[in-house]
């Protein structure tokens, strides 16, 4: 048990990166990478998301839909289970706790159509993962993800004062950068706990 | 609107990868063979067309304050139906494509053109409108595709083309394609995730170029038009 | 009030007008995705096993998580043991056959994620992938790739791949060897 747990959450965060491996969440991660503060608040907010939508969905998943063998309503559902979740969280966090909400909350809306989100529950029935391998691949991949934007967002801040060609203005620039971040997390891939 | 202009936006001036920039994962992550980049680029197509008409025929009905969730109930729909038919009918492309159907449910192309251009034009205009910002990323896949195949392991045309006992399309994916070069002189790495990368920002770099270079164009001829103008205005 | 009551009420028909709509989808395509997904197990087995039929066992893997499910070829033919490894990018689905005396008798690659002119190799049905399968016709459970001393030549540029399928091999080797 500890050790697929392990096994998972290296490969989420390291070998299999949501961004540089499986491109889960690219949308949100050249958006919000402007600068290291907007990225460490989208990353947060994602990794409490991606967790609590793993527990969630799986519970959904296992007692509802494989019980009523409705599996062919599991994008459906998961999408709306998502989509009431960050609405739910951003009204929690705005009541109960303000100081997060105020850091996060422009960012909770966003996440609904991150695919980093619905990618890791697919990903958990697809990987027949249980409850606790799912919730640890959930939070893991978020600190993937977290680790990923952070990362970026502080190359970027750089880019902003480096000479490169003008047709490269905006996206093409970003893209090539994150393209040579992608290369070094390839130096992980020869990791894995056997 | 026309038909006419329609198209031009779809295609270039308003491509949704390219220049609206959304819809980049799928983009990115799938675009190693033609067979993957075709089957995603119809798929997403023909969610992308279906979606537009039914919102479109909707939009007075549906509440404003529940749109989106509406909207992502009629998507999630018909990429469901998507999917279940590609399982039954093209297994080899819902294999090969995974995750990445059921992931077209946040593709930001479609959910961004329901928003922005199905609430407010009639079902026969969001129906073009689906074609043809379907075609336009259809075509941006098959570029990268076949710039990532080719440049990456020498091949054209791989799952789509078999060409061993004689040229002939494959529909389920076993082609092994049209060997150009030999692969171990290709730069296999295009084929990682870091080919997606690059290959995506090189094309947008050569898009923004020729945009800027049409724009400059079009503004050197209106200079010109205007002196000529001066200049006959003077003269007369 | 009675504006939410009409908004869930409208959000409510979309969605059971949606799952009806996929419910007819699903009774559609159902029987034709089991049989697909039948037809490709049967495939991946006899390409490893010449057999007519296979029989699941109910044995304990406890000792061996990588392994999903071991079965009996009806004809005496030996074992198919199917395996779940983690390869470079993703999961790797492999089946192996193993004669009766230990050795294996092929592998089939029934699903992965890997590399597209890399790791796939390993799966395609090109020169080069079937060369790597057929490697491993003959082998026993200290099969390795070449680079860790053993007869495997691994695919070029594919070396976590190449070595996540050894080890499906050399593990259900074990495990069918474990079962007795």
């Amino acid at each position: 048990m500890l050790t697929s747990v392990i096994s998972i959450s290296l490969a989420a965060i390291l070998t299999n990166n949501f961004i540089f491996a499986q491109f889960l969440g690219c949308c949100p991660f050249l958006g919000c990478s402007n600068k290291v503060d907007t990225a460490t608040g989208m990353g947060l907010a994602v990794v409490f998301v991606m967790g609590l939508a793993s527990a969630i969905c799986w519970v959904v998943n296992e007692y509802i839909l494989v019980v009523l063998k409705l599996e062919f309503l599991q994008t459906l559902t998961f999408i709306l289970v998502i989509a009431a979740l960050v609405q739910f969280v951003e009204m929690f966090l705005k009541k109960a706790v303000p100081s997060l909400y105020s850091a996060l909350g422009i960012y909770l809306p966003l996440i609904t159509t991150n695919c980093a989100v619905l990618g890791v529950v697919l990903l958990n029935v697809q990987n027949n993962y249980n409850f606790i391998e799912s919730v640890v691949y959930g939070i893991t991949g978020g600190l993937g993800f977290m680790l990923a934007i952070v990362l970026f967002a502080s190359v970027r801040e750089r880019i902003a004062f480096s000479d490169y060609p003008e047709c490269f203005e905006g996206f093409p620039i970003c893209l090539v950068s994150a393209g040579l971040l992608a290369l070094a997390f390839m130096g992980f891939s020869g990791m894995r706990i056997v | 609107m026309n038909i006419k202009n329609q198209f031009k936006e779809g295609l270039i001036t308003n491509n949704p990868v390219l220049v609206q920039q959304i819809g980049m994962c799928a983009t990115m992550a799938i675009t190693t063979t033609l067979f993957n980049g075709i089957g995603m680029g119809l798929s997403v197509l023909i969610i992308l067309t279906c979606c537009n008409v039914v919102i479109s025929a909707l939009r007075k009905i549906i509440p404003n304050e529940i749109r989106l969730a509406i909207f992502v109930v009629v998507i999630a729909g018909f990429v469901t139906i998507v999917d279940l038919l590609l399982q039954a009918f093209i297994p080899a492309l819902s294999k090969s494509l995974g995750v990445f159907i059921p992931l077209i449910v946040v593709n930001c192309i479609i959910i961004g053109r329901a928003e922005a251009f199905c609430q407010k034009n009639p079902v026969g205009a969001s129906f073009f409108d689906g074609i043809f910002q379907g075609l336009g990323y259809t075509c941006v896949l098959i570029i990268m595709c076949v710039a990532r195949e080719l440049l990456g392991s020498g091949r054209f045309g791989g799952g789509l083309i078999d060409v061993a006992n004689g040229f002939r399309f494959t529909l389920d994916g076993t082609g092994a394609g049209i060997q150009i070069f030999p692969s171990k002189y290709g730069a296999a790495i295009l084929n990682l995730p870091f080919g997606g990368f690059i290959t995506l920002g090189m094309l947008i770099a050569v898009m923004q170029y020729a945009l800027k270079k049409s724009k400059k164009k079009k503004e050197l001829a209106a200079r010109l038009a205007l002196e000529e103008a001066e200049r006959k205005e003077a003269e007369a | 009030m009675n504006k939410i009551m009409k908004l869930a009420l409208v959000l409510f028909l979309v969605c059971a007008v949606t799952a009806g709509i996929l419910g007819v989808v699903n009774e559609i395509t159902k029987d034709r995705i089991a049989e697909i997904n039948r037809l490709a197990t049967v495939a991946a087995y006899s390409a490893v096993l010449g057999a007519d039929g296979y029989d699941t066992l109910d044995a304990d893997t406890s000792a061996f998580p990588t392994v999903d499910k071991i079965s009996l070829a009806t004809n005496g033919a030996g074992h198919v043991v199917e395996l779940t490894v983690p390869g470079a990018q993703g999961l790797i689905t492999v089946a192996v056959g193993v004669a009766p005396d230990y050795t294996c008798t092929g592998i089939s690659i029934i699903s992965h994620s890997e590399t597209s002119g890399l790791g796939a190799n390993a799966a395609a049905q090109s020169e080069v992938g079937r060369s790597f399968r057929e490697q491993f016709i003959g082998t026993d459970e200290n099969v390795a790739l070449t680079k860790s001393g053993g007869t495997i030549d691994a695919l070029s540029g594919a070396t976590i791949t190449s070595n996540a399928v050894t080890t499906a091999v050399a593990t259900a080797i074990r495990a069918v060897k474990a079962i007795g």
